[in-house]
């Protein structure tokens, strides 16, 4: 059967994925980017630009920083050079690097080296004008032995489509912190995809915040190409309305004597909808592999929905694997230990939610992006 | 004043039809130490549930005034915030939030709702940090998140720790000695006794004799199906010590 394309899928140029394929049940994206979303040159107003630089999360933290605004390069307001990054080295086969493609992405290829003293942060800006298709990529690379900090910020304002790629390569006994932050336009579909791979001895601590955009899809791949390698992966979803947030991601064990661990905590009001697909492979011959991921969610109201898609793939059998997922609302004793103190009920929920979201912020060593994170989950609470 | 006065109160479960207390009535004065005493099953627990406003439970009948105000129609932080305090008996772990954070936000609430200041960081560190030594609770403790981890003595120590940091009217002390070896049981008592004056009342509920060595009550009372069956000074502990609760249960000990 031919299926006539949406008028979105015309303006892309693609065929865009929907809920009978596998990957896609959960997020129809032929049915939920509906908008002819196509690459298109807009001049931001500097006071808009002034005013989302500023509502990231992180603006007090102190780092290095380098400003796309639109979907380009904005080296006014760039702190720490960067070069053009070249075309995608990850293969084309899947959609979310086409349509990066598609919109013709820019981005910043970075080389870090040393112990960086200051974060990297690049901040994705995107200003209210028509609805439009804006993208970038870019290419991190963490040289041998060296250890930095990169934050991803992603804010803005009316009706676009995001494309987000990062690719990430640790070296020998590299170390990266990865915040990312979206906390795109509330009419915003934030479609990110990011492959990281660790040589021998590398450390990752990766984290991901999912809360402002209305549709956000994010697809992960991290590869342990070396051995014991070790990558703690975390995320923390703060939905409310008719937000919907998937996150999908494969860790791939393919050498021996690798850690892995993923940890989710989701907290959903409104009708949200929250999805997260972990699989892990291990390879033939990755012996002492040790990978274990969990999400929970916290359902706010009746109406919100978490599904939960964990995958093992093991071909070794030394191995110590595992997963767990579980979802519900708050503990009623905490919640009455907590008023018995005199907390009034909001406030004893707010603090509960703080808490229970916060475990996922608990590996990020920078101080300063541990507390912003803090500040905008009890900003989210505070507005709920 | 009058601090608390329960008179003919019925509770039962919300969601069975089964009544625990069955007419309880009971007066507590300012300064005062009430010991309730009674057999498993008696409705001990209940009473204090009934009394912090924990959910599932329904009052079928009777009255609870508190400070001459009806305190069964507060809510469980109203209720704090006007002086009722509730040791737990297995007091809750509550993982991701610091116990020094708890402590001052439930502090700092408590006095918001009593149209107090709130206090300021350094105050309510010197605040803390008197009380928490002489209850031996460490600041390692404090960092901790609220009942994580602590063994079975350390949370009894940090239910009497918070009752000292919110200096509440009436405090009402369920099961405190369970799970306590002697050393540790002094400790706990000598906090509770240092927190008895004359605006303070207690209401301590135990199985057992042995705390109202420590925490000498001005009155005991036995419970037994749902009811205050004998009422008497302190020796009616001893009494009940030696002979048990057969003669209150009709069933043999």
């Amino acid at each position: 059967m031919i299926v006539p394309r949406t008028a979105a899928e015309e303006a892309l140029g693609l065929s865009l994925p929907h809920r009978r394929m596998e990957d896609w049940k959960w997020t129809d994206l032929r049915r939920m980017v509906q908008a002819p979303y196509v690459r298109m040159p807009v001049t931001a107003k500097q006071a808009d630009v002034d005013r989302l630089v500023r509502s990231s999360p992180f603006a007090a933290v102190k780092a290095q920083r380098i400003v796309f605004v639109n979907g380009e390069l904005d080296a006014s307001r760039s702190s720490l050079a960067s070069s053009p990054s070249q075309a995608l080295a990850v293969a084309d086969d899947d959609v979310l690097l086409q349509i990066n493609r598609k919109l013709e992405a820019r981005g910043a290829t970075l080389r870090l080296e040393g112990n960086a003293s200051l974060p990297v942060e690049i901040v994705h800006v995107v200003t209210d004008d028509v609805p439009r298709g804006v993208a970038t990529h870019h290419r991190i690379e963490v040289a041998d032995g060296a250890s930095a900090t990169l934050i991803e910020t992603y804010v803005g304002e009316g009706d676009y489509l995001s494309s987000a790629v990062v690719e990430v390569a640790l070296g020998e006994g590299a170390r990266l912190d990865r915040i990312k932050a979206e906390r795109e336009s509330v009419r915003a579909t934030h479609l990110a995809f990011v492959k990281v791979s660790l040589a021998k001895g590398a450390i990752l601590r990766d984290f991901t915040l999912s809360s402002g955009a209305a549709l956000n899809r994010q697809d992960g791949s991290y590869i342990f190409e070396g051995k014991r390698a070790d990558a703690r992966i975390s995320g923390a979803y703060l939905l409310g309305g008719k937000q919907h947030a998937d996150t999908k991601l494969v860790v791939d064990h393919t050498v021996p004597s690798c850690t892995s661990r993923e940890l989710f905590k989701v907290a959903m009001d409104g009708q949200s909808r929250g999805i997260f697909q972990g699989k892990a492979i291990v390879r033939p011959g990755a012996q002492k592999t040790d990978g274990k991921q969990s999400s929970h969610a916290l359902l706010l109201s009746e109406e919100a929905e978490f599904d939960a898609k964990p995958e093992l793939e093991i071909y070794a059998d030394d191995v110590v694997c595992g997963h767990g997922a579980t979802s519900g609302d708050l503990n009623h004793d905490h919640l009455f230990y907590l008023r018995s103190r005199g907390i009034p009920e909001k406030e004893a929920k707010s603090l509960l939610i703080a808490a229970f979201v916060g475990e996922a912020f608990d590996g990020i060593e920078h101080e300063g992006v541990r507390e912003a994170l803090t500040a905008y989950a009890e900003g989210w609470l505070a507005r709920r | 004043m009058t601090m608390l006065e329960i008179n003919n109160l019925h509770v039962k479960l919300a969601d069975e039809d089964r009544e625990i207390l069955k007419g309880l009535t009971l007066t507590v004065k300012p300064g005062e130490v009430h010991a309730i005493m009674g057999p498993n099953g008696s409705g001990k627990s209940t009473l204090s549930y009934v009394l912090s406003g924990r959910e599932g439970y329904e009052v079928t009948e009777g009255s609870v005034t508190y400070k001459g105000q009806d305190l069964l129609a507060l809510e469980p932080d109203q209720r704090a915030a006007a002086g009722i305090f509730l040791a737990f008996q297995y007091p809750i772990e509550i993982p991701g939030v610091a116990t020094m954070q708890f402590l001052k936000v439930a502090l700092n609430a408590q006095r918001k709702a009593r149209g107090e200041k709130e206090m300021t960081a350094p105050e309510f560190m010197r605040h803390v940090k008197e009380r928490a030594a002489k209850l031996n609770v460490s600041q390692e403790m404090l960092k901790r998140p609220v009942n994580v981890g602590f063994s079975g003595g350390e949370k009894k120590r940090a239910e009497i720790l918070q009752m000292a940091v919110l200096e509440p009217s009436l405090c009402v002390l369920d099961e405190t000695d369970s799970g306590l070896d002697i050393d540790a049981l002094r400790v706990v008592a000598e906090g509770v006794n240092a927190l008895r004056s004359p605006e303070r009342s207690m209401v301590v509920i135990t199985h057992y004799q042995r705390l109202l060595d420590y925490i000498v009550p001005d009155y005991v009372h036995v419970l037994s199906d749902g009811r205050i069956v004998k009422s008497g000074g302190k020796d009616l502990a001893l009494e009940l010590e030696e002979k048990g609760y057969a003669e209150y249960t009709g069933k043999a000990a």
